[in-house]
């Protein structure tokens, strides 16, 4: 995409450049030491990467946070996707009823979960694990309430014909809904994975053991790390900051193709 | 090669009215049958309940002489065209008319050499790799003609497949289906509402209207010996002529009954003919090529009679229109059905002319 207008253009990048300074100085921050950041000197040094994954854990955090982030949009996408293509082809007893009920969770603020969660997950076992961090995320109202209308939108011409041709309402599903349905799942996917990377309530409730830590957690323990009376060690903490928000991007990166593309991807007569 | 059968078939979709009321029909093998009817009258419906893809609420549905009411739509060995072809938009052509081989376990190398096989057959190769939004419509009606043709089943099931298409091409496809019905000898059940497809591409024509089943036989009876008004309406162009029998010259006694006259047993005259003929004035001539089309008002109402052009090269404002009475049809006015006046009391009616 290329603007014809040059004041457009330049517009847009100072916009853009808005939007990044915070980041773009955060990470400059990271690479400063603490003593010449609170004197107002400029250095340039690695060390507070390597405190915050030597000294901190920020590697164990990061790995942490993959995994549960990782599966949590796996399986969440999964059930969403499922979810989804049931409320939107098939019409069965208690299905509207059902598709209500998972259309109220988005009304309902997650901190009012929190604690029959945590009480459930007690009494199963499951707190300090893997599972009970990703457990209670995997069931996303939002994403299959989004997908469902998305696949409401594809003709159903398109799964009759899969039928004739033999295929079962699940090949239908993995053949025809879901290549077809791709920049929407990957937005959905997107979107989970983020809200969940940035989740930090539910695993600052549900874990104590400090190797189940997940980044959030961690960036919040950073400051508590005092460099001197009072202060807060700012290149620290803004270098596992950068750490946290790189995966993100990368992320982002990696779906944004398939969000583009999707869009221009018609179901042709 | 199988037989479907119809009996008291009855369907209506959830919180809607009747779609269907007490159809039966019964098709045999290899037969090219055509079921048409005005937009809504529950064609695709009828479709849909022998392709499986709705369920009856009453009756009996027979392929092959079984029972196939709870037969899952892969399990009829009946293949459908969609009206708005309904083709995989992510597949190459290649994956669409192979999608149903892989299905059911063709494995790969033979998947493709049928795909060919038959992309062949309908002048497909060039795209076989190209995706559905890069046909144009005509490519697209062939894709999924040949979607429907890959597994070789028994029996094909047509919704529209030609409403899509223009004029030109539409008149061609016509042709190539009647052929390939020819060549594949499966059995053909083919909804459309246009009455020149049902009475050129059928061996027998089922005409519908809101649900219930008028007439279902041969072309020709349908159209000579049509069995109601409807049917009588519905099939023929130009349409036929209504007209109250008893303004006929002639039919004066005739209470209760409606004439249908096809403009092809009307002839057009300048000066009063032998026989029973009305006056009429023309209103308004229309040119089709080889004929004229002529639209008068007369008497009994508005009547359109076709000419050819040589022999009605300057038709005068005033006429005179007679018509073969041997021909015209006659309709009882509370039911619409025909009524088949004996041939003895027509000519004891023009006996006394
Ligand atoms: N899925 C459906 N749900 C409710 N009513 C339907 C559905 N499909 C068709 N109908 C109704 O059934 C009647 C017959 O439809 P259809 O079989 O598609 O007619 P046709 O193919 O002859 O035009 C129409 O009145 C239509 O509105
Ligand atoms: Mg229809």
């Amino acid at each position: 995409m290329k603007p014809e207008n040059p004041v457009v253009a330049v517009l847009s990048l100072v916009v853009g450049l808005l939007f990044l300074s915070p980041v773009l100085y955060s990470i400059w921050m990271s690479f400063q030491t603490a003593d010449a950041f609170y004197a107002g000197r400029v250095t340039f040094t690695l060390d507070n990467y390597e405190r915050a994954v030597g000294q901190f854990n920020f590697a164990r955090y990061l790995l942490n946070s993959l995994i549960v982030s990782g599966l949590v949009t796996v399986l969440g996408i999964t059930v969403a996707t499922l979810a989804a293509f049931a409320f939107a082809r098939f019409t069965f007893r208690g299905g509207d009823l059902l598709f209500g009920a998972t259309v109220a969770t988005l009304m309902i603020p997650s901190h009012i979960s929190l604690i029959p969660n945590y009480l459930t997950l007690a009494k199963v076992g499951l707190l300090d694990t893997y599972a009970g961090l990703i457990l209670p995320a995997i069931s996303n109202g939002f994403a299959a309430f989004f997908l469902r209308q998305y696949i409401r939108g594809i003709p159903k011409a398109l799964d009759e014909a899969a039928y004739m041709d033999g295929a079962s309402p699940l090949t239908v599903l993995w053949r025809i809904i879901v290549p077809l349905s791709k920049p929407a799942i990957a937005s959905m996917a997107l979107y989970i994975f983020i809200t969940e990377w940035n989740n930090y309530i539910w695993p600052l409730v549900a874990v104590g053991r400090q190797d189940l830590y997940t980044l959030q957690i961690g960036l919040a323990r950073l400051y508590k790390i005092n460099p001197g009376e009072g202060l807060v060690d700012w290149p620290l903490v803004m270098a596992a900051s950068t750490i946290t928000i790189l995966p993100v991007l990368a992320g982002f990166l990696f779906v944004e193709r398939h969000l583009v593309r999707g869009i221009t991807m018609g179901a042709g007569k | 090669m199988s037989g479907i059968a119809l009996r008291n078939i009855r369907k209506a979709y959830p919180g809607g009215p009747t779609v269907l009321h007490d159809v039966s029909m019964e098709f045999h093998p290899g037969e090219f049958i055509v079921i048409v009817g005005p937009s809504g009258c529950g064609k695709s419906t009828l479709l849909r309940l022998i392709a499986g893809l709705e369920r009856a609420d009453a009756g009996e549905i027979e392929i092959a002489g079984i029972r196939a009411n709870d037969l899952a739509p892969q399990d009829r060995d009946i293949a459908m065209i969609f009206q708005n072809y309904a083709l995989y938009p992510h597949m190459s052509v290649r994956e669409n008319i192979s999608f149903g081989l892989e299905l059911r376990g063709m494995p790969k190398a033979q998947r493709n050499r049928r795909a060919e096989e038959v992309a062949r057959m309908l002048q497909l190769e060039p795209y076989l790799e190209r995706k559905p939004g890069a046909l144009s419509g005509g490519q697209r009606q062939r894709v999924a003609m040949g979607r429907a043709m890959a597994r070789n089943t028994s029996t094909f099931l047509m919704d529209e497949p030609l409403s899509n298409l223009d004029n030109a091409l539409r008149v061609a496809m016509r042709t190539e289906i009647k052929d390939l019905h020819r060549q594949l000898g499966a059995t053909i059940v083919y909804v459309t509402h246009d009455q020149t497809e049902a009475l050129s591409l059928a061996d027998r024509v089922a005409v519908m209207k809101d649900g219930h089943l008028q007439q279902f036989d041969r072309p020709e009876v349908i159209y000579d010996r049509p069995a109601n008004r409807f049917v009588a309406g519905f099939l023929g162009v130009p349409p036929i002529n209504f007209v109250a029998a008893e303004k006929l010259p002639g039919w004066q006694g005739m209470q209760g009954l409606t004439a249908g006259l096809r403009p092809d047993i009307l002839s057009v005259h300048a000066q009063k003919p032998a026989g029973p003929a009305l006056e009429a004035r023309l209103v308004l001539s229309e040119m089709t090529g080889s004929d004229l089309l002529l639209h008068c008002d007369s008497a009994a109402g508005r009547l359109t009679a076709i000419a050819p052009r040589r022999a009605m090269s300057d038709p005068a404002a005033q006429l005179w229109i007679s018509y073969d009475l041997d021909r015209a049809l006659f309709f009882d006015n509370d039911s619409g059905e025909r009524v088949d006046l004996a041939r003895d009391l027509r000519s004891i009616r023009t006996a006394e002319e």
